[in-house]
């Protein structure tokens, strides 16, 4: 092994006495490039075959609709005007819920990142109302919100408001303590520890739990529709599942995972602006 | 396959198992497997009675049942291929799945029929003393029902036909389930539920609402059938004979039991009644009082409700829920119950 080494340290060695020598890069392995045609070029492919695959018959029609019969749904959708109005219900449902259980989450997840009482309580209860799923208590929110909007925005609310809690708190306390303690051995106040220090360190926690709690209520939002609502994707998705219009049904998930991408690529634009800090 | 070379066949095969039920039970083996998709709840008694007094092994055929919880998931279950056969009550679900060939009528299930309480209209406290006191003055009101192309929503849409008004002039609030439908109900958020005779019974007697009548008395119409896969008649038609032979003697046997009225026209206990009630209860995991409290009406010869059936197409076509260029007569073939 020695052997080796010093063979190989010899011919690098002897080039350096005669002056400076070019050096290749070698850091550059993982560095992440932009392709950006290589997604776009994936789902063709996988929406070629998927269509192919119905066309020579390997698929049934009614098992797995084919992309075309998918986007004759979706075209439908757009010629009546039904997308735009179950869009903006939906929509609506969304930002309203949303909002409020970010905000009530925010709140007590920075009053237990700050405060040990504060988190003593709510660790706990956190860790026990968490894993109750919202679609079990649907019974029970109508008959606290009634079947109107406010049981849809509560339904949505509670499965952000948890998510956020835990990214808020977990957030904060990530923020690294010797900043903290510096800043406090300089005397500087309380409150401007938290606006220089802690809020900007715990930004990218919490703006990653934003990216959790929106897909949350994009999946909450087709629960809640499931009381009583008229409009909405969700409750598009839901009816088409009813009648077996697979095809339709396809064409309402579509759409919901477009409102993903269009959330997430909005999210990503807060963060580059955000954090430029950074 | 010519027919004379099925009809032998069919006959040599039953009275093989004919023989080995009886005489040679060590050829039990012998039987053909099928299967068949059902709910758990009195209206697919013949299905039950027929397993369990043995009139499937008497054919040949060695039946096996598959549970499932909702109506819309039996047809799913038939088109995957996943039973033969399949008995349920008809939804929207159901005609957009035959419009695409994957299943077939063949033969009648129950239906709601006058004097025999199956389907309630349910009114709160309130909207009955507010005048909601008879199944007409549903027009305008808001009714919870289970969901958008269920029966309860073809049950609305028949009322409305019968007193004129349409499924427009009322205010359908589908809450996908019987628990989310009572909760919204008790909590007043709605005037009326449509509701089976359990929950109805139920909710009157917790003093919530009001039963104001019966689906079966206003709208007597074709609330469930018999179905397979087209490709099951076509490949194996001597089964499917024989499953609808063994179904028609036990659909004979509840008809007498259960649907027989006397000269008043009350019901009246037929021939093995309790036998046949505890073969319900066993099979559905209920107490027989309440098996006995909702058991449907249906036809001694499974013969369907052929006009209710052209209408219930032709209703969901018209809400915009089933394919319009559905031709209503193709979603069954009756040939095996001779209409």
């Amino acid at each position: 092994m020695s052997e080796i080494l010093r063979s190989d340290a010899l011919p690098s060695a002897s080039p350096s006495l005669s002056g400076p020598q070019p050096v290749r890069f070698r850091g550059g392995g993982f560095t992440v490039r932009r392709h950006p045609w290589a997604a776009l070029a994936a789902f063709a492919v996988l929406i070629g075959l998927w269509e192919g695959a119905s066309r020579i018959g390997l698929a049934s029609p009614l098992f797995l609709p084919p992309p075309s019969a998918v986007g004759a749904a979706l075209s439908v959708m757009v010629t009546d005007g039904s997308l735009w109005l179950n869009l903006k219900a939906s929509l609506g449902r969304i930002a309203v819920g949303w909002t409020l259980g970010t905000l009530g989450g925010m709140l007590v997840g920075f009053a237990m990142g700050i405060g040990s009482l504060a988190r003593a309580v709510g660790v706990p209860l956190v860790s026990a109302f968490f894993p109750i799923p919202k679609i079990a208590l649907l019974p029970l929110f109508i008959l606290w919100f009634g079947i109107g909007e406010p049981s849809k925005f509560a339904t949505i609310g509670f499965g952000v408001f948890f998510p956020t809690v835990i990214a808020t708190y977990s957030a904060i306390d990530s923020v690294p303590r010797n900043l903290i303690r510096m800043a406090q051995s300089f005397g500087l106040p309380w409150r401007s520890i938290l606006r220089s220090i802690v809020l900007p360190g715990a930004l990218p926690g919490i703006l990653a739990g934003f990216r959790i709690s929106s897909s949350i209520a994009l999946i909450l939002v087709v629960a809640a529709e499931m009381i009583g609502a008229e409009y909405g994707i969700g409750a598009f998705v839901l009816m088409a599942g009813n009648l077996m219009q697979t095809d339709t049904l396809l064409a309402g998930v579509l759409v919901l995972s477009l409102m993903g991408l269009t959330i997430g690529t909005l999210l990503s634009l807060l963060e580059r602006r955000l954090l430029k800090w950074r | 396959m010519s027919f004379t070379t099925w009809t032998r066949r069919a006959v040599l095969g039953g009275l093989t198992a004919t023989l080995a039920a009886t005489a040679l039970p060590a050829l039990a083996q012998t039987l053909e497997k099928s299967s068949v998709g059902v709910l758990a709840l009195s209206s697919s008694g013949p299905i039950f009675i027929a397993k369990a007094k043995g009139y499937f092994a008497k054919e040949g055929l060695d039946v096996e049942l598959k549970m499932f919880t909702s109506a819309q998931q039996v047809p799913v279950a038939v088109a995957s291929g996943d039973v033969d056969f399949g008995v349920t009550g008809l939804t929207a679900g159901f005609y957009n799945l035959a419009a695409k060939g994957a299943v077939t009528i063949v033969a009648a299930q129950s239906r709601d029929e006058p004097g025999f309480p199956l389907s309630a209209y349910v009114a709160t406290n309130a909207a009955y003393e507010a005048g909601l006191t008879k199944p007409s003055d549903l027009k305008g009101k808001r009714i919870a029902i289970t969901t958008v192309g269920s029966t309860f929503h073809y049950m609305i849409g028949i009322l409305g036909q019968k007193y004129g008004f349409t499924v427009k002039d009322v205010t359908m609030v589908p809450l996908q389930d019987v628990p989310k439908m009572v909760s919204a109900f008790k909590g007043g958020q709605v005037d009326a539920i449509l509701a089976p005779s359990t929950v109805s019974r139920q909710v009157v007697a917790d003093g919530a609402g009001k039963i104001v009548g019966w689906a079966g008395d206003e709208t007597p119409w074709q609330l469930g059938a018999l179905f397979t896969g087209p490709k099951t008649i076509q490949q194996r038609r001597p089964v499917v004979e024989k499953f609808i032979r063994a179904y028609k003697t036990a659909l004979a046997e509840y008809h007498a039991a259960f649907n027989a009225k006397d000269s008043s026209g009350a019901l009246v206990k037929g021939p093995g009644y309790d036998e046949l009630v505890a073969i319900i209860a066993e099979a559905t995991k209920q107490k027989p009082e309440i098996v006995t409290a909702g058991l449907p009406y249906a036809d001694p010869q499974a013969k369907l409700l052929i006009d209710d059936v052209v209408n219930q197409v032709k209703f969901w076509q018209s809400e915009g829920q089933v394919d319009k260029t559905l031709e209503p007569k193709s979603v069954m073939d009756l040939s095996f119950v001779g209409q």
